[in-house]
């Protein structure tokens, strides 16, 4: 039942780099017309996003609905095609794979999902829906070791083998995101993608689900794309953070550094609108409060996506796009007035 | 006297499972030009409180329990009465913003009906004032946006509508239920800086359901958390946060990451899952979760008691 990828990931070492994303781009055709359909533009859901992923680490993406971070994990997990850019995992471009070679590599990344409630079959019994990506990928309902496979994952995510026998109606939410986690596991994922695994859990539950996914990473020694819109949840679990505007990656850095000192506006900005849950540090806290919303990718404004909205834009962030350049340490940032750009 | 004083509202639904007790002797008060936040997770009961004060908790029923409000008993009065009052001296603002506008009549209307229903204005006049409330929530271009319909406003946009459909009419007591859990967060803190701006403004008191922790410490001055259909722990913000008395206000206060506090260590969390409100335990409904556990918790339902300093907690550890 072991998936010799899988088995092997710890031997090659936690610092080895598991995802590479260059330039990716993915742009939807916007059209007008019935019979004859012509294109009239894009929607630049995804515009240029660069970003590595080490074995055995966290990458957290954060940013408001739109930004297009669910639409980068489905360009990674090639659920989509790239417009353009380069998509390269384990060392592989898998950029433009199909067939035979794109199903294999489907079972080393798989995603953990925002709804318990939407993603789960409620006609199948928990014990088929662990079980159903082993069956996808050739196991055999019957033999021993399938059985014995599902009851280990039920276990690894802290639900008793007789619950495998009942459907999904009869879990409460945070249950059935372990379910949803059982079933990401199954084929020994490297990679695990979790898209807003936790927002829809009640408070008291979210601690747990996170404390069960910081477990499943040292024990299994996964590797996390976390997505999720809560700045402390992603505080909390990832080791490096990207933020995302408008299709772009503003700004990545370890996430020491990134809380400590964010150096793009937008990141201040958003980290400042994230109340603590502390009345006397709210009272003394500045609260920056922005202006405006986020514009339609359709139509992003000329230069920096986010000058309208910047409290220091300049003239220069009207006319020219910034790229992301290094800051040192592994901080990458996108803004005109930070770091070796201000001083041009 | 307090504008809001709720005393012992008992609420059940009727369903397949049997009687339901979904809010569950719950007192509570409010001042004019205060913010207090009701705090709880789905199913605490929170929402159905926030309805009953309207009259708009069926098919659930009060069982019990006095609603005063400005000195008139709300559960005493038949629905005629409390339809002259929603809207006009309280207004209500909900979670889905999409939902409760409704999509074929453009916002103006929308807006003006409530100032020209409670506030016998001609029309003309209604709609005037709409475009200034509309302006007064930082709509752009006020006028213009009159004319349009709901799906051409965004979600941050449709919340400054409901807003300022609910200062319409200046209300004593405006009731917001998870306002602004559908935003982003940098629209959150708009929104919410907006309403806590203007009910200042017209000293109207706030009554804010959520279940977020750090909006209700950025935003409420008193927090009473809910629990299994009942109060369990009420008291001034900055006090309750400094140091909650109820197990399950402590245990919820650890479990929550913050953008200032440890990371990258396992989080405290409350163990098991939120109570089946049909399958209630007798005796306290956190006995199940609670590390102080003992047999009389089991046995009896701890009553709310006052602990001074405007203080109070359900739990028999102060007994």
């Amino acid at each position: 039942m072991a998936e010799p990828a899988a088995a092997s990931a710890a031997v090659r070492g936690a610092a080895s780099e598991l995802l590479r994303v260059e330039d990716l781009c993915v742009h939807y055709p916007v059209t007008e017309g019935v019979v004859r359909q012509r294109q009239v533009g894009a929607v630049k859901a995804v515009d240029g996003v660069s970003f590595s992923l080490r074995r055995g680490e966290t990458l957290g993406l954060v940013g408001e609905s739109g930004c297009g971070k669910s639409t980068t994990a489905l360009a990674v997990l090639r659920m989509l095609t790239p417009t353009s850019g380069r998509i390269f995992f384990d060392g592989e471009d898998i950029t433009a794979l199909s067939g035979e070679p794109l199903r294999r590599l489907r079972r080393r990344m798989q995603m953990v999902y925002q709804d318990p409630f939407g993603s789960l079959n409620p006609r199948m019994r928990v014990r088929d829906l662990v079980g159903e990506p082993l069956v996808v990928h050739g196991a055999n309902r019957r033999s021993p070791g399938y059985r014995k496979r599902v009851n280990e994952l039920l276990d690894l995510v802290g639900l008793l083998p007789d619950m495998g026998e009942r459907y999904p109606h009869e879990f409460s939410g945070g249950q059935r995101q372990r379910i949803g986690i059982a079933r990401a596991l199954a084929l020994q994922p490297d990679l695990v993608i979790c898209d807003e695994p936790v927002s829809a859990l009640d408070v008291s539950i979210q601690a747990q689900v996170i404390n069960l996914l910081m477990d499943l990473q040292q024990e299994l020694g996964l590797t996390y794309l976390f997505i999720a819109h809560d700045l402390s949840v992603v505080r909390h679990i990832s080791d490096r953070v990207g933020v995302m505007y408008l299709g772009r990656l503003v700004e990545t850095a370890p996430k020491a550094a990134l809380f400590a000192r964010p150096r793009h506006p937008y990141t201040q900005i958003l980290l400042g609108a994230v109340p603590v849950p502390d009345p006397t540090v709210e009272s003394t806290r500045d609260q920056p409060v922005i202006f405006g919303e986020v514009p339609s990718p359709r139509n992003p404004p000329l230069g920096c996506a986010f000058h309208p909205r910047c409290p220091k834009a300049e003239s220069r962030c009207r006319e020219e796009r910034p790229q992301a350049l290094p800051m040192g340490q592994g901080v990458r940032v996108a803004c005109h007035l930070v770091g070796p750009q201000a001083r041009q | 006297m307090a504008l809001l004083d709720v005393a012992d509202l008992t609420v059940t639904f009727r369903t397949d499972g049997g009687l339901v007790r979904a809010v569950d002797s719950v007192s509570l008060s409010v001042e004019a030009g205060e913010t207090l936040a009701l705090v709880g997770e789905s199913g605490s009961g929170k929402s159905v409180t926030a309805l009953s004060i309207l009259g708009l908790m069926a098919p659930g029923r009060i069982e019990q329990g006095r609603i005063a409000f400005a000195g008139d008993d709300l559960t005493a009065l038949d629905e005629a009465a409390l339809r002259a009052i929603r809207g006009d001296r309280i207004a209500m603002i909900f979670q889905e913003p999409m939902s409760s506008l409704n999509p074929v009549l453009t916002i103006g209307k929308q807006v003006a009906e409530p100032i020209w229903l409670h506030r016998r204005l001609a029309w003309r006049e209604a709609y005037a004032q709409a475009a200034e409330l509309l302006r007064k929530v930082a709509i752009p271009d006020a006028e213009a946006r009159l004319n349009d319909y709901p799906h051409q406003f965004s979600g941050g946009m449709r919340q400054r509508v409901m807003i300022a459909m609910a200062l319409a009419c200046r209300p004593q007591l405006i009731i917001a239920d998870e306002p602004t859990t559908a935003l982003d967060v940098t629209v959150q803190a708009q929104i919410l800086s907006l309403l806590k701006g203007l009910t200042r403004e017209t000293n109207a008191a706030l009554l804010l359901i959520t279940h977020d922790l750090g909006v209700v410490a950025r935003y409420a001055d008193r927090v009473a958390v809910m629990y299994g259909g009942r109060i369990v722990e009420s008291g001034p913000a900055a006090a309750l946060y400094g140091k909650p008395m109820h197990p399950y206000t402590e245990g919820l206060m650890r479990s929550v990451p913050r953008l200032d506090g440890l990371a990258h260590e396992r989080l405290p969390a409350i163990p098991g899952q939120p109570p089946d409100l049909a399958n209630l335990p007798t005796g306290c409904a956190f006995a199940t979760r609670c590390p102080h556990v003992h047999d009389l918790c089991r046995a009896a339902t701890p009553p709310l008691r006052a602990l001074g300093d405007a203080r109070s907690a359900a739990c028999h550890r102060h007994g």
